[in-house]
C-alpha cells in the first residue's frame, strides 16, 4: 500500500484507478463526488442490515408499527443471545468455519500448484473434475450427504460439517490458486531454486507470497461460505448445542409465532466476526495485490 | 515413484471431492430412479415415473424457463454493476478502506437472513422500503400535487399497492434485486483484485498513444480483466442456480408456483415426492451443465484459465 | 436392512450397553434386530423427538423445559428407562424426522402433526401394544378414529387445537358494528364498514403455504363442503366448495381482506391482528397469548366461525399426534411412559403452557372452569378434521398449501387442478 500513498514516479505507481492521466493533481471537486457516491453505495449495502439492528432494538408491541426508529429502545434482544446459549453457537460456528478453512488451504495448495506446474496423467480430468464440483452445491444433495455421513457415524459432529463445506469450496480454492499459479513466471521459482534455497524453499520463499491474493480470495470466500452455511448444518446438527449459529437462529421462528427480535439481533450479531476477519485481513489483500502486479 | 508424484498433490483433494460431492450425487441419480416413501423407505424401481410425473407437471415449463431467466438476469446484472463498482471503489478517496468494508456486508451476512430482512422491508404494512415510498408520496403529493399512484408510490401503507411480494409481476424483480445484491460484493471483489493485477505501464503506455479513457477501458482494462471476471461470472453463475434461500424465504415460489424456480420446486417436491424431487435435482443438474458449456463457449474460457 | 440396523446400533448411544448385556441373554423380542441392549434388568433408553410448541430454544416456555420436566419426574418413577428427548421446530421437524427415517434411525416416540405416513411402511406401533386400554378409553373418540388406518389405531391424539373468529372489539366499535358477523353476508357488511374506518386489512386471509389449508378449509365448512364428501370421496372441486370461493373471491376483489391472500402466511396475519391492523381473522387458543403480547390485548373478542347462513356448527379440530416407532421394539417401555405422560399431570401441563387443547374427557373437564377457553372446549366435540387418515393428504396437502391461494383468482381452476392431484395422487 506503500506505493500508492507516497508520492512516486508514475511509471511505478500500480493502476489503481485505471486512468493515469492527472491522477497526482485529481482536482478536489471529483475526489469529493468519488467519495461521495462511494459512501452512499456503501450505505446502501449496508442498509438492510442497519435495519435489521433497527428491529433488534424494537420492542415488541412496535414491532408492527410502521415508523422508522423505535419509540422506546430494547437491549432485551441483544442481551438475550448472550443469556439464551447462542454463544455456544457462535462457537461451533467458528471452529466449522476455521477447521474449512484450513482444510481447504492444506488440500486445495498442493493440487492447485502441482497442476500449474506439471503436466502429468489425468491433469486435465482433475481440472474437469473441480469445475463439476463446483457445479454442485449441498443444497441439492443433502440427503445423500446425511445418508453417506450416518454410515460413518459422524452426523451431530462438527467434523462432518468441516468436510462438507471443505468438500464444497475446494473447487473454487483449487481454481483460483490454479490460476494464479499459472499466472507466476517460472522462472522466478527456478531462479530461488538455483539460488540455493530448494525446491521447496523457492515454493514458499516465492511463488507462495506471489500467490498471496489468491490464496486471501480462497481462504475468504471459504470462510464465509462455510460460515454462513445453512441447509447441511440443518440436516447434519440434530442437538443443539453442536449447532452453528444460522441452524440455532432459525429455531426462533416458532409455529405461530416468530421471535423477530431475538433472530435479527443474532443474525447481525453472526456477520460482525465475518467483517472483523475481512478487516483485519483486507490490508494484507492490498499488499498482497501489489506484490501481484510484478510482471 | 515419479509416477506416483501426482498422486501425493492432487491425490487429497480428489478424495475429499469424491466423498463429499461425488458420493451424494450418485445417491441423488439413483434416488430418481426409485419410488421412495415421503419418509424415504425404497418401494421399488420405477424408472421413468419420476421423471415422467415431473415433466407432465402442468408447471414444469414455466419453471424452468423462469430458472434460465433467474440465472441469466441476476448474472449480467451483478457483472455490468460489479465492473461500475469496482471502477468506483478502485479511485483513491479518503475513507475508501471503511467503503470498502460496508460493501462487504451482504456476502458477510447469511443469504437467508438477508431475504428475511428483505421481506421485513416489503411487508405492506410496516417495510421500509414502502414507508420510503409513503412518504415520498405524501411529499410529491403536497408539494406538486401529483397523486402518488401515478408515480409507483404510496398514499397509504398495507393494501395491494404495498405489496409488492404479493404478486409474481413485482415479486419476481425484487427476488432477482435481491439475488444481485448478494452477488455483487464477492463479484466487485473479484474484480478488483483482477483490476489490481494490471501493470500500470500499460495504461502509461495507452496514454501516451493518446488513447481516450473510455477506449484505453474497452482495449486494455476489459479484455486484462477477462479471467477476473470469468472465474466471478462463472461462480454466480452456479451459485445463483442452486441458490434457494433468497424466493425461499421472500415468497417460497408463491403465488401459487408463479415466483418459484427448479431448485424451489424441488424443495417443494421433497415433502411430496422424493423420487420426482431427485429427479428435478438431476435435470437441474443437467441444466447447469449446459448454461455453463454456453457460458465457457461465448466467453472462451479455455483459452484464459486452464 | 439388517446390517444396517446392526450398524445403527453399534453407532448409536446403545454401543455399551450391547457389549454390557451380551453375556446376561434374557432375550425378549429384540434379539435379532440389533435390539440387544434389551435385557429384564439392564436399563433402556427411548429416544423420543418431539415438536416445540414454544418460542425457541432459551424460550421460558421452551420445549426443552417442558420435556425435561416431564422426563425427570418419570425417571423418577422408573428407574430403569431412560427418556433422550430431541426438541425440533415446527418447520425443520418433518424434514429431520423424514432424514432419520431414511437412516433406519428413527426415534422409539415421535410428537408430530401426522403420523399417516408412516403406516404404509410399517413402522409404527399400534396404539393397543403401547398404550393401556383405560387410557385408551377416556381419549375424545372422534380424534381417536382418525387416529386409525384401515381400523387399526397407529396415532394417538396428543393434543388438540380448534379454531373460532377473533374480532377487533375497538375496530368494530370505530367502524360502527355492533355484533360479531354470524354469515357470509354479515361478515362482508362488517369488512365494508371497518374498511371505511381505515382499516387496512379488514379480514385476514391467510392462504399462502403457511395455513392456505386451514383457512380453506374453515371456508368450506361454512357451506357444507369440506375436502371429501359424505362418502370419503375427495370432493374439493364440489359446486360448494366452487360457490363458496366464488364468494371469497369477491371479498377479496372488493378489498376487503389481506391483500394477495395466496402469499400471506397466518403469522403475518397474527401479527398484524396484534398490532389493531386486522379486523377480524380466524385463530385458535394458541392465538391468545400472541395477541395478548401486542396492542390489541383486551380489545379482542371470540365468536364463531360465520357461515353462508349461520354460524358454524362444526369448526376444524388440529390435532398433533405422537406415536411409537417399532425398529428397536420397546413396547413395554412405550407403554409406561405414555401411560405416565396421559395420566399425570403432563397433559394438564402442555395444554396449560402452550394455551392448546386436551384430546381426553378428564382433560376436559379439568379445563371446564376456564372461561377464555369455554368457546373452544364447546365446539371440540363436534369439530371436523382433515382428511389426515388418507394416506394420499401429505402429498396433497403439500400442493393446497402452494397452490390454494390461486382460488381467489380462478376457483374452478384452482380447485379443479387439486381434485385431480387428489385423484391421481
Amino acid at each position: 500500500m506503500a506505493t500508492t500513498t507516497a508520492p512516486s514516479r508514475a511509471a511505478h505507481r500500480p493502476a489503481q484507478h485505471g486512468r493515469p492521466r492527472g491522477a497526482r493533481r485529481m482536482p478536489k471537486l471529483k475526489t469529493t463526488l468519488i467519495a461521495a457516491l462511494a459512501y452512499l453505495i456503501g450505505f446502501v449495502f449496508l442498509f438492510p442490515y442497519l435495519v435489521m439492528v433497527l428491529i433488534a432494538l424494537r420492542p415488541q408491541k412496535e414491532l408492527r408499527t410502521a415508523q422508522w426508529f423505535p419509540d422506546t429502545w430494547d437491549f432485551s434482544a441483544i442481551a438475550g443471545f448472550w443469556s439464551g446459549g447462542l454463544a455456544d453457537n457462535l462457537l461451533v460456528s467458528l471452529q466449522v468455519a476455521v477447521g474449512s478453512t484450513l482444510l481447504v488451504l492444506v488440500v486445495a495448495l498442493p493440487a492447485a500448484y502441482y497442476t500449474a506446474r506439471h503436466d502429468f496423467k489425468g491433469r486435465s480430468l482433475f481440472l474437469v473434475l473441480v469445475l463439476i464440483t463446483q457445479m454442485f452445491q449441498p443444497t441439492a444433495m443433502v440427503v445423500g450427504i446425511y445418508r453417506e455421513f450416518f454410515q460413518f457415524g459422524l452426523v451431530d459432529s462438527v467434523w462432518s460439517l468441516i468436510l462438507v463445506n471443505g468438500g464444497f469450496n475446494l473447487a473454487f480454492a483449487v481454481w483460483i490458486l490454479n490460476a494464479y499459479f499459472s499466472s507466476i513466471p517460472r522462472e522466478l521459482e527456478e531462479a530461488a531454486f538455483i539460488d540455493g534455497n530448494g525446491r521447496f524453499g523457492a515454493l514458499f520463499r516465492i511463488t507462495l507470497p506471489l500467490a498471496m491474493p489468491g490464496v486471501i480470495t480462497a481462504l475468504i470466500f471459504t470462510f464465509i461460505s462455510a460460515w454462513n452455511e445453512f441447509v447441511v448444518a440443518l440436516t447434519l446438527s440434530t442437538s443443539p448445542e453442536n449447532q452453528p449459529l444460522p441452524v440455532a437462529l432459525h429455531s426462533y421462528m416458532g409455529q405461530y409465532s416468530v421471535d423477530w427480535q431475538g433472530l435479527f439481533a443474532g443474525s447481525v450479531i453472526a456477520t460482525i466476526p465475518v467483517i472483523i476477519l475481512f478487516a483485519l485481513i483486507e490490508r494484507k489483500v492490498v499488499g498482497g495485490l501489489t506484490a501481484g502486479s510484478i510482471k | 515413484m515419479k509416477k506416483l508424484e501426482p498422486l501425493a498433490w492432487v491425490g487429497p483433494a480428489v478424495l475429499l471431492i469424491a466423498a463429499v460431492v461425488i458420493w451424494p450425487v450418485i445417491e441423488m441419480v439413483r434416488s430418481s430412479f426409485l419410488q421412495i416413501s415421503r419418509f424415504g423407505v425404497v418401494r421399488e424401481v420405477n424408472f421413468p415415473a419420476n421423471y415422467d410425473k415431473l415433466f407432465a407437471e402442468k408447471d414444469f415449463a414455466d419453471i424452468m424457463v423462469r430458472s434460465v431467466v433467474w440465472v441469466v438476469a441476476i448474472v449480467l446484472l451483478t457483472v455490468v454493476i460489479s465492473l461500475a463498482l469496482a471502477q468506483l471503489f478502485n479511485q483513491r478517496f479518503p475513507g475508501r478502506k471503511v467503503a470498502r468494508w460496508a460493501l462487504i456486508a451482504p456476502w458477510a451476512a447469511s443469504v437467508l437472513m438477508t431475504a428475511i430482512v428483505f421481506k421485513w422491508m416489503l411487508d405492506p404494512e410496516v417495510g421500509v422500503i414502502n414507508l420510503i415510498r409513503r412518504d415520498l408520496g405524501t411529499f410529491v403529493q403536497k408539494v406538486f400535487g401529483i397523486e402518488p399512484s401515478s408515480l409507483g408510490l404510496l398514499s397509504t401503507m398495507g393494501g395491494d399497492a404495498a405489496d409488492q411480494l404479493g404478486q409474481a409481476g413485482t415479486a419476481m424483480p425484487w427476488l432477482i434485486f435481491v439475488g444481485v445484491f448478494v452477488s455483487v460484493p464477492f463479484t466487485t471483489y473479484a474484480l478488483l483484485a483482477g483490476l489490481a493485477t494490471i501493470p500500470a505501464d500499460v495504461y502509461e503506455a495507452a496514454r501516451m498513444d493518446g488513447a481516450s479513457k473510455m477506449r484505453t477501458y474497452w482495449s486494455i482494462t476489459l479484455p486484462l480483466l477477462r479471467p477476473a471476471l470469468t472465474v466471478a461470472a462463472l461462480i454466480n453463475m452456479m451459485n445463483v442456480f442452486n441458490s434457494f434461500p433468497i424466493i425461499w424465504a421472500m415468497t417460497r415460489g408463491q403465488p401459487g408456483y408463479d415466483t418459484a424456480t427448479s431448485t424451489i420446486f424441488m424443495y417443494v417436491l421433497k415433502n411430496a415426492n422424493l423420487g420426482e424431487s431427485a429427479a428435478m435435482s438431476v435435470v437441474n443438474f443437467g441444466m447447469v451443465i449446459v448454461l455453463t458449456v454456453i457460458f465457457l463457449r461465448v466467453s472462451r474460457w479455455n483459452r484464459e484459465v486452464a | 436392512m439388517n446390517i444396517k440396523l446392526a450398524g445403527g446400533a453399534a453407532l448409536g448411544l446403545a454401543a455399551m450397553l450391547v457389549l454390557s448385556s451380551c453375556g446376561g441373554g434374557s432375550g425378549g423380542t429384540g434379539t435379532e434386530t440389533g435390539g440387544g441392549e434389551k435385557s429384564a434388568s439392564g436399563p433402556v433408553t427411548l429416544k423420543m423427538v418431539a415438536a416445540d410448541y414454544g418460542d425457541g430454544p432459551g424460550a421460558p416456555n421452551a420445549g426443552e423445559g417442558f420435556w425435561k420436566g416431564v422426563v425427570d419426574d418419570f425417571q423418577k418413577a422408573n428407574p430403569n428407562i431412560k427418556v433422550e428427548v430431541q426438541v425440533i421446530n415446527w418447520n425443520d421437524i418433518d424434514k429431520q424426522v423424514a432424514t432419520m427415517v431414511q437412516n433406519g434411525q428413527a426415534p422409539d416416540i415421535l410428537q408430530t402433526g401426522d403420523y399417516s405416513g408412516f403406516v404404509k411402511d410399517g413402522l409404527l406401533h399400534k396404539v393397543e401394544e403401547i398404550l393401556s386400554p383405560n387410557v385408551q378409553q377416556d381419549m375424545l373418540t372422534k380424534f381417536a378414529d382418525f387416529g386409525k388406518v384401515d381400523g387399526a389405531a397407529y396415532g394417538l391424539p396428543f393434543v388438540s387445537s380448534a379454531r373460532a373468529l377473533f374480532y377487533n372489539k375497538e375496530l368494530f366499535e370505530k367502524a360502527g358494528i355492533a355484533e360479531p358477523p354470524t354469515t357470509w353476508d354479515e361478515l362482508k357488511a362488517a369488512a365494508e364498514k371497518l374498511k371505511k374506518a381505515g382499516v387496512s386489512q379488514p379480514y385476514g386471509l391467510p392462504l399462502g403455504q403457511e395455513e392456505a389449508q386451514g383457512e380453506s378449509f374453515l371456508w368450506m365448512l361454512g357451506n357444507g363442503g369440506g375436502y371429501k364428501d359424505a362418502s370419503g370421496k375427495w370432493a374439493i372441486n364440489s359446486p360448494q366448495n366452487t360457490e363458496t370461493f366464488t364468494y371469497v373471491k369477491g371479498l377479496v376483489d372488493a378489498g376487503l381482506t389481506t391483500p394477495n391472500p395466496g402469499t400471506k402466511d397466518r403469522k403475518t396475519v397474527w401479527e398484524d391482528f396484534a398490532a389493531g391492523k386486522v379486523g377480524m381473522a380466524t385463530g385458535g387458543p394458541m392465538s391468545i397469548p400472541i395477541f395478548d403480547k401486542g396492542t390489541v390485548k383486551d380489545k379482542y373478542a371470540v365468536a364463531a366461525i360465520p357461515g353462508k347462513s349461520g354460524p358454524l356448527d362444526t369448526t376444524l379440530g388440529v390435532m398433533d399426534w405422537i406415536m411409537a416407532f417399532n425398529q428397536n421394539k420397546h413396547p413395554e417401555e412405550i407403554k409406561k411412559f405414555f401411560d405416565f405422560f396421559y395420566t399425570g399431570p403432563a397433559a394438564e401441563k402442555i395444554v396449560d403452557l402452550y394455551k392448546l387443547l386436551p384430546v381426553t374427557n378428564t382433560g376436559i373437564q379439568k379445563l371446564s372452569g376456564d372461561e377464555k377457553l369455554k368457546p373452544f372446549l364447546d365446539a371440540l366435540p363436534n369439530a371436523s378434521f382433515y382428511p389426515f387418515q388418507d394416506p394420499k393428504w401429505s402429498e396433497l396437502n403439500t400442493q393446497i398449501k402452494q397452490t390454494m391461494g390461486g382460488v381467489v383468482k380462478d376457483p374452478a381452476k384452482t380447485l379443479g387442478e387439486l381434485q385431480k392431484a387428489a385423484e391421481t395422487g
